[in-house]
């Protein structure tokens, strides 16, 4: 069930489109992020939530009821700001209470609540601090504290982590997550940090340029990329052009095998996806999409190596455990192979029909 | 609805801001000698008067150049050492020196005016052109003074340890990197001093004694006979003057940093 | 600089030529400012305590009579007259009430503005520096128009019905009871609101520019923030706003009043001679038609007295409130 749903929302400024007929559910109780490079669009579609800006085009409905015109100050959806935008003439605890205090809760049951919020996020006795005397870690609960003091129905947050240090994000990003799952909040989170997504989100919203690229679970995302922009965005990926023929795909003299047969006009041009992690170096020679490489340089991360190849496909980075690849050497020359399961295949540059498409003419 | 009653606002408030001016210099176009608003016999013979046949005023527009242009370059060049020492060394010493020389225009003009006036009787230079000129000069000593230390500000130290480990001395790098950086700053100075200038006729009463008039300073001693409709060209003249500098400090400089903005946004 | 102080002794003069050239300008430059800058103030002070002769002239005395005239009259103890002390009063009463009404309406304007884009905005300053810059005697000119008797706003008003509209509501008599009536129509020419109205008008710009700075630097995200709890318009003006620059408009109406405090021509075209200010009488004594210049300058020092009074209070106040806050 989801009360959020998002019809053709389109948003122009001038001539510029940046948010070009989205139209999403938003799953009660989940956290979904979206997530994208910086000019995706994510941070307008949240401000659209939010009532913060108005969409040129589209509705926004809230359980059934069309909330698209509401002014931000009417919808009750908590939101956390990049910067967190706390109030310096405040102190914490006043932060915190202010939507009670504003919507006419008395003094005491507004301190009260405030204080029970900042139990939640880990803050207790700080309510009479000073926002300046505050770390960054410390404002970020304290403006979570206070977006969650209305009791939302939405729980918005734009970029939280990008204010604080690389350590702390990480922690912050399971707490954050594990807040939310005991509150059971339908949370929006904007990102353009793909692991952040991965981390937290029940479900994820890849965007690029104004438009949705792919929505589903962070493992569909990551096994699944739809385009080759959520295959690059998300993780790592080795990208190969190439020309179908007979159902395989040729890269330069190579022919590579896909579990189907490419879908695609003999002829076309394609773009290969092959993750480094499912490279499988040192493999014997019945293995199909077999080729030879040589190793330009290795990255030795402790656990894992990268290992950046020369081959008959051009460069490749293969990801192998530290034992799978001991051994190897830079200049050595190695046989490895690309799995037809683990390779993924996009239209290429230029138009590609597939010939599903061609058939229905 | 919020945004449209905002833009209301706006425009009624620039409405009421523009109307004197408006209904000033629609009263040059009047064709006799009484202001009428609005303007009765439209003619352009008025300007005429102004700039070219009326010897009062031409002399007195021959003066408000030559004591803005004047007072102006001075203020430019008393500033710069000012702003540079204090940018350089930071002591509380070119501290002191720039407050000192950004009090004359903190006062109410009236009693540096009166200060201005004793002081040149004493010095033998009252009623002359350099008086008014070094007056005028020391008086927005302060404009040039802020808008060349934020342009000084503006400066990345880092351009600066770059040239040192080129060789350039103080110096070169005064000459090649600060200077040219700070142009838009120092241009900014000079034209804020010389519209102020133009405009200014409380301090110039004093040090002018009667000797010379500029055109602020001789509308205001007609005050007493009323306002003329040529005086109001005196106000087009100015107003155009004015929009013309800032509009050009606008489309060559920062002006919003000028006045206090920060960095980017927007 | 350090690298730069290695280097240079390579390629100019050795070191002692160099420290003894940028001694020599800073002497100067001292020398220069306090001459120019503060000599004079001296001057007004020193001459304060002076005496006038016969004609236009003073002499070099040290006497307090000047002031003693300024706060008792000159024919203490014969007779008391607070005649410059009223003026005294005068000056910052219409100080103060310009300077409050410029910043109450100008800090609207303000915030609206700051919240446009960058190109907008300088287009306001533009068109706000230009009325700024522009003489207090085209000001007043203007407003002399709109205001005068025969030909402005009254005319207007018993043109278009309004004056006898007035007289029917019965406001007419209200009018004329503030003084802004004579028996027949509304009169505006001499009377505080002509010259308040006027004065505020000369410093709104001025209001405007100086709020500029704080108001321009407001994060955008905290009226965001209090609009996503809840807050509507006015809430998030009175809670988050106003807060965040009391301390700008404090000192914003500080300067404002200061300035008004040497304010003439508004003065004495729009205010009754019996309501006219300290400026007004330095005028005449200096260089007008009293001519008592050791009085005018004593009347001077008294006046940036009371400015300086004032300003060092508001740093007191700013002071305070921020310790507390």
């Amino acid at each position: 069930m989801s009360a959020l749903v998002l019809k053709g929302i389109r948003k122009d400024y001038g001539e510029a489109r940046a948010v070009d007929d989205i139209t999403l559910q938003f799953p009660d109780g989940q956290l979904t992020a979206l997530l994208g490079p910086s000019g995706c669009g994510k941070t307008t579609l949240l401000r659209m939530i939010a009532g913060l800006e108005v969409p040129t085009d589209g509705t926004v409905t809230m359980g059934g009821r069309d909330i698209t015109h509401l002014p931000a100050h009417k919808r009750r959806f908590g939101m956390v700001f990049q910067s967190f935008a706390l109030f310096p003439h405040l102190t914490v605890r006043d932060n915190v209470a202010y939507a009670l205090t504003i919507s006419g809760t008395s003094r005491g049951e507004a301190a009260r609540k405030a204080d029970t919020l900042l139990d939640l996020v880990q803050l207790t006795g700080y309510g009479d601090r000073r926002i300046g005397q505050l770390s960054g870690g410390q404002k970020q609960r304290v403006a979570i504290a206070r977006a969650l003091a209305q009791e939302p129905e939405v729980f918005l947050l734009d970029e939280p982590m990008s204010a604080l240090d690389a350590k702390l994000r990480e922690e912050m990003q399971v707490e954050l997550r594990m807040l939310q799952q005991r509150l059971g909040i339908t949370t929006i989170v904007v990102t353009h940090d793909q692991r952040e997504a991965m981390t937290m989100a029940d479900r994820i919203i890849v965007m690029s340029k104004g438009r949705v690229e792919q929505a589903g679970t962070p493992q569909e995302i990551y096994h699944w990329p739809a385009t080759g922009f959520v295959a690059g965005f998300i993780g790592r990926a080795n990208f190969m052009d190439g020309v179908t023929q007979d159902g395989k795909v040729m890269v330069g003299d190579v022919a590579l095998s896909l579990p189907r047969p490419a879908q695609f006009l003999n002829g076309s041009p394609v773009q290969l996806v092959c993750r480094p992690e499912g490279i499988r170096l040192g493999a014997d020679t019945s293995s199909v999409n077999l080729v030879e490489g040589r190793v330009t340089f290795v990255r030795d991360l402790g656990p894992v190596r990268d290992i950046y190849l020369d081959t008959g496909l051009g460069k490749l980075v293969a990801e192998q455990s530290a034992d799978q690849s001991r051994g190897l050497a830079l200049g050595d020359t190695v046989r490895l192979s690309l799995p037809p399961d683990a390779l993924r295949i996009y239209p290429g540059h230029g138009s590609a029909m597939p010939a599903t498409a061609l058939a229905a003419e | 609805m919020g945004r449209v009653l905002g833009r209301l606002f706006m425009s009624m408030a620039a409405l009421v801001v523009a109307l004197p001016i408006l209904i000033v210099c629609s009263a040059a176009l009047n064709g006799g000698r009484t202001m009428f608003f609005p303007p009765q016999d439209p003619t352009l013979a008025r300007f005429g008067e102004f700039f070219f046949s009326e010897p009062v005023w031409t002399r007195a527009l021959g003066n408000s150049i030559i004591v803005a242009l004047g007072s102006a370059t001075l203020a430019v060049l008393l500033a710069w050492p000012i702003a540079y020492a204090l940018w350089k060394t930071g002591s509380r010493q070119s501290a002191m020196l720039a407050a000192l020389g950004s009090i004359p225009f903190a006062l109410p003009p009236i009693v540096f005016g009166v200060g201005l006036g004793f002081f040149w009787a004493f010095l033998g230079g009252l009623g002359s052109i350099w008086a008014g000129i070094i007056s005028h000069a020391v008086l927005f000593l302060a404009l040039p003074l802020v808008t060349i230390s934020i342009g000084l500000q503006a400066i990345d130290r880092a351009h600066l340890d770059a040239a040192a480990t080129m060789g350039a001395t103080e110096s070169i790098t005064f000459r090649t990197i600060i200077l040219p950086q700070t142009l838009p700053y120092t241009i900014s100075g000079f034209f804020f001093a010389l519209v102020l200038s133009f405009n200014e006729f409380i301090v110039m009463f004093f040090v002018s004694a009667s000797a010379y008039a500029t055109v602020t300073l001789q509308i205001f001693n007609s005050l007493r006979n009323g306002y003329t409709p040529t005086m109001a060209v005196a106000a087009v003249a100015f107003i155009t003057v004015s929009i013309t500098v800032f509009a050009a400090v606008a489309r060559w400089g920062d002006l919003p940093r000028l006045m206090g903005a920060d960095q980017s946004r927007n | 600089m350090t690298v730069a102080g290695h280097i240079a002794p390579l390629a100019e003069a050795p070191w002692p030529p160099v420290i003894r050239r940028g001694a020599v300008v800073t002497l100067l430059l001292w020398a220069i400012v306090l001459v120019l800058c503060v000599v004079p103030l001296g001057l007004v002070l020193a001459i304060s305590f002076g005496h006038k002769v016969e004609g236009a002239g003073w002499e070099w005395a040290f006497s307090l009579q000047n002031y003693l005239r300024f706060f008792v009259g000159a024919n203490w103890p014969a007779e008391t007259t607070s005649l410059y002390l009223g003026q005294l009063y005068w000056s910052m009463r219409y100080a103060v009430v310009a300077a409050l009404l410029a910043v109450v309406t100008a800090l609207p304007f303000t915030y609206l503005m700051t919240r446009q884009s960058r190109r907008a905005q300088a287009r306001w300053l533009v068109f706000l520096l230009a009325t700024l810059s522009l003489s207090e005697v085209f000001i007043v000119m203007g407003w002399d128009i709109i205001l005068s008797n025969n030909s402005g706003l009254p005319m207007l008003f018993a043109a278009t019905g309004v004056t006898d509209w007035l007289k029917e509501t019965g406001w007419f008599d209200v009018l004329r009871e503030w003084g802004l009536a004579n028996p027949r129509n509304v009169k505006f020419k001499t009377s505080e609101f002509a010259t308040v109205l006027t004065l505020s008008y000369l410093v709104w710009p001025y209001a405007v520019i100086l709020l500029y700075p704080a108001l321009s630097r407001l994060d955008p995200s905290l009226a965001e923030a209090a609009r996503t709890m809840g807050a509507r318009p006015w809430t998030v003006a009175r809670t988050v706003i106003l807060p965040a620059v009391r301390l700008p408009l404090m000192g914003t109406t500080l300067l404002l009043f200061v300035y008004l405090l040497g304010a003439y021509v508004a003065i004495t075209v729009f205010a009754d001679p019996s309501q006219h200010t300290t400026a007004v009488s330095i005028y005449e004594n200096v260089r007008g038609s009293t001519l008592n210049a050791p009085f005018g300058a004593a009347q001077s020092v008294i006046l940036l007295v009371a400015a300086g009074a004032f300003l060092v209070l508001g740093q007191r106040l700013s002071r305070m409130s921020r310790a507390g806050a």
